[in-house]
């Protein structure tokens, strides 16, 4: 009798731990396919000038450029994996004269890998805003890669003369989305 | 970084448990109950846990998602699966691994002790363990898998980022002592020896991406994140030539960084066939002095893109190394301490079906009415770097027949609520063995188990 319900007692645990346990098919390998696609968005760059720094010691200055480094491609692993870019760029103007605005994208060698222009007509009442899109993929990524610092110019149209108590500013906002892919 | 993600998911996959033993617990037919609580009532003359197979045990559970929802063989795109498990899961879910391993292991009647009056046992042994617990990453997950591009406005925290990781050995020594008829107590000093740890339980910090009036958008960051680690900076030495194995086997013999600690527990008989019992686990620390090595990310950064000189206000070139200045990553070779997670059980026990056997040493008190039968309820509780884990059980315990004990449990915790569990403890002539698994109804299919535990060993007992 002991013995039969040993017997009957370890054929249960081993029906417990052995012959109901199963596993769906499932496949490790699965994670040599991961893709990672995040997009991101940032600041790209941003000024604002006042109408009376356009203005020095009584002169005007219809010529206005900064050249600062940019260094976001240094980065190995965002240069690697950035697949698309998108730059946004928008001008306001609440000054009562027009503006050109270029930017220029420079390589180490100083030979320009894009440009954009935007003309932004005087104050007159209302705020004026313009802004453009540029997408960059392949080719024209690859050589926005190279970019290593930005030449900003504004050239003020003639029209009304400034002083130092002019009212109104210039300002420029520019983001960046980034579209990377990560294998 | 996509190494990090493989070595993340494949731990995801193999690697989650937690430290609840409720079947073990206060199953007296088994010596290695006594780990779980030091004043247990059981009688033995000696045992000794047979080397290295005397208690092997391991709990596997993951809140929020299971092995199968990730790896599915179903033609459904990992990524897509992947995305839809950080979606259902939220910053709380937890992934925890628990794994030990008695190096040695016994436990003797102090000579002389009358054995049915003032009966006093001491107990030593050693074991190596595993813990790692990390909670979903959440937030740094969707920045990853999603980016920031649909989320604007929203702040990324980063003090979802919370892990552990240890290995170490643990060398103790314990008494065990019947202050009365129906009172016994234990006591269980230990010494820690980290052979491997890290952590990074205390971050804090957001990414914030949001409409601005000034910029594009209104962007910054503030990190205050630390990862400590000890044992393992060597091995990030090219001209390392340390041998992992020899590592671990001096870390093991007390080489490592060095920490104490205590068990302590009680039974107590309010009536013969009602037991009441209480341990606390791991009360200690670990100091890390060796080969310490901490990185931190501290630092705040308002990112404004780049700002030409003629801009009033601040201008701003180079921002990439503007960023790494405002939130730099430093090492530093400080000391810190750790705690071990405190584990606490409790029981209430009910015993009937009285045993006209006298030779059954798990239940009952002393010399008087033994049962073979009882049901209970155990609460379980230990301490995570967030909030307190919990788990409910309730059992109903059997001598089967001369020698064979089995426990039945029904457990609700955080991972599952129906988690049913079976132990057994088969005794013949001095030779014991024992087998415990949880999660039964999970064994149908493994892969979607959101946690499985088991433990098992061979003993020597004489009685």
């Amino acid at each position: 009798m002991k013995r039969s319900l040993i017997t009957f007692v370890y054929s249960c645990i081993s029906i417990v731990f052995l012959f109901t346990s199963c596993a769906s098919d499932v496949d490790f390998d699965q994670v040599n396919t991961l893709k990672l696609e995040p997009v991101f968005i940032a600041n790209l760059a941003y000024f604002e000038v006042p109408a009376p720094d356009f203005v020095d010691n009584g002169q005007e200055q219809s010529l206005v450029f900064d050249v600062p480094a940019v260094d976001v491609f240094s980065d190995k692993f965002f240069r690697d994996n950035l697949k698309k870019a998108s730059i946004f760029t928008e001008m306001e103007n609440t000054i009562n004269r027009a503006y050109e605005v270029e930017l220029l994208f420079l390589d180490k060698d100083n030979t320009t890998v894009y440009s954009a222009n935007l003309n932004v007509p005087a104050y007159s009442g209302t705020v004026n805003k313009v802004n453009r899109t540029d997408d960059f993929e392949n080719v024209q990524l690859d050589l926005l890669k190279r970019t290593t610092k930005i030449a900003f110019i504004l050239r003020m149209s003639p029209g009304q003369p400034l002083t130092e108590t002019s009212s109104g500013k210039l300002i420029l906002r520019s983001g960046v989305t980034a579209y990377l892919v990560v294998e | 970084m996509k190494k990090i993600i493989h070595i993340l998911t494949l731990l995801v996959a193999f690697c989650s448990w937690s430290q609840n033993k409720q079947i073990l617990y206060n199953f007296t037919a088994v010596p290695q109950s006594l780990m779980t609580n030091p004043g247990a009532d059981f009688k033995y003359k000696w045992y000794a846990g047979v080397p290295l197979l005397s208690g092997v045990s391991a709990n596997v559970g993951s809140s929020g998602f299971s092995t199968y929802d990730l790896f599915a063989n179903d033609g459904v795109d990992f990524n897509t699966k992947l995305r839809n498990v950080v979606m259902k899961t939220n910053r709380n879910d937890k992934l925890a691994i628990n794994q030990q391993m008695e190096i040695f292991n016994g436990g003797f009647r102090i000579p002389g002790a009358d054995r049915d009056a003032s009966n006093a046992y001491v107990s030593f042994g050693m074991y190596q363990e595993f813990d790692m617990m990390s909670y979903m990453p959440k937030d740094l997950a969707i920045l990853a898998i999603d980016g920031n591009s649909n989320y604007l406005g929203k702040i990324f925290d980063l003090g979802d980022l919370s892990m552990k990781a240890e290995l170490l050995s643990v060398w103790h020594i314990g008494v065990h002592k019947n202050i009365s008829k129906n009172f016994i107590v234990g006591v269980r000093g230990k010494i820690y020896s980290s052979i491997y740890n890290a952590n990074s339980t205390k971050n804090s910090g957001y990414i914030y991406t949001g409409p601005s009036n000034i910029g594009v958008y209104d962007q910054s960051i503030y990190s205050n994140m630390q990862l400590n680690t000890s044992g393992l900076a060597k091995y990030d030495d090219e001209n390392n030539e340390s041998d992992v194995v020899k590592d671990i086997t001096k870390g093991a013999l007390l080489g490592g960084n060095l920490g104490l600690g205590f068990d302590a527990g009680f039974t107590y008989y309010p009536l013969q066939n009602i037991q009441i019992t209480g341990s606390i686990l791991d009360v200690g620390f670990i100091n890390h002095t060796k080969d310490v090595e901490s990185y931190t990310l501290k630092g705040r950064y308002n990112y404004r893109g780049i700002v030409p000189s003629f801009s009033s206000g601040a201008s701003a070139e180079n921002i990439y190394k503007e960023f790494q200045e405002a939130i730099p990553l430093d090492t530093i070779n400080s000391k810190y301490t750790t705690w071990r997670p405190i584990k606490l059980n409790s029981s209430f026990q009910y015993s009937f079906d009285e045993d006209s056997e006298d030779d059954c040493n798990c239940k009952g008190n002393g010399s008087e009415a033994v049962y073979k039968s009882a049901v209970g309820a155990q609460l379980f509780v230990m301490s995570t770097p967030r909030m307190p884990m919990f788990a409910f059980t309730t059992y109903f315990s059997r001598k089967i027949l001369k020698g064979l004990q089995a426990k039945a449990t029904y457990t609700l915790d955080t991972y599952s609520s129906k988690n049913i569990g079976l132990g057994l403890s088969t005794t013949s002539g001095p030779i014991n063995f024992y087998l415990m698994a949880d999660n039964l109804l999970e064994y149908k299919d493994l892969t979607k188990a959101n946690s499985l535990s088991f433990q098992l060993g061979f003993n020597v007992i004489v009685k």
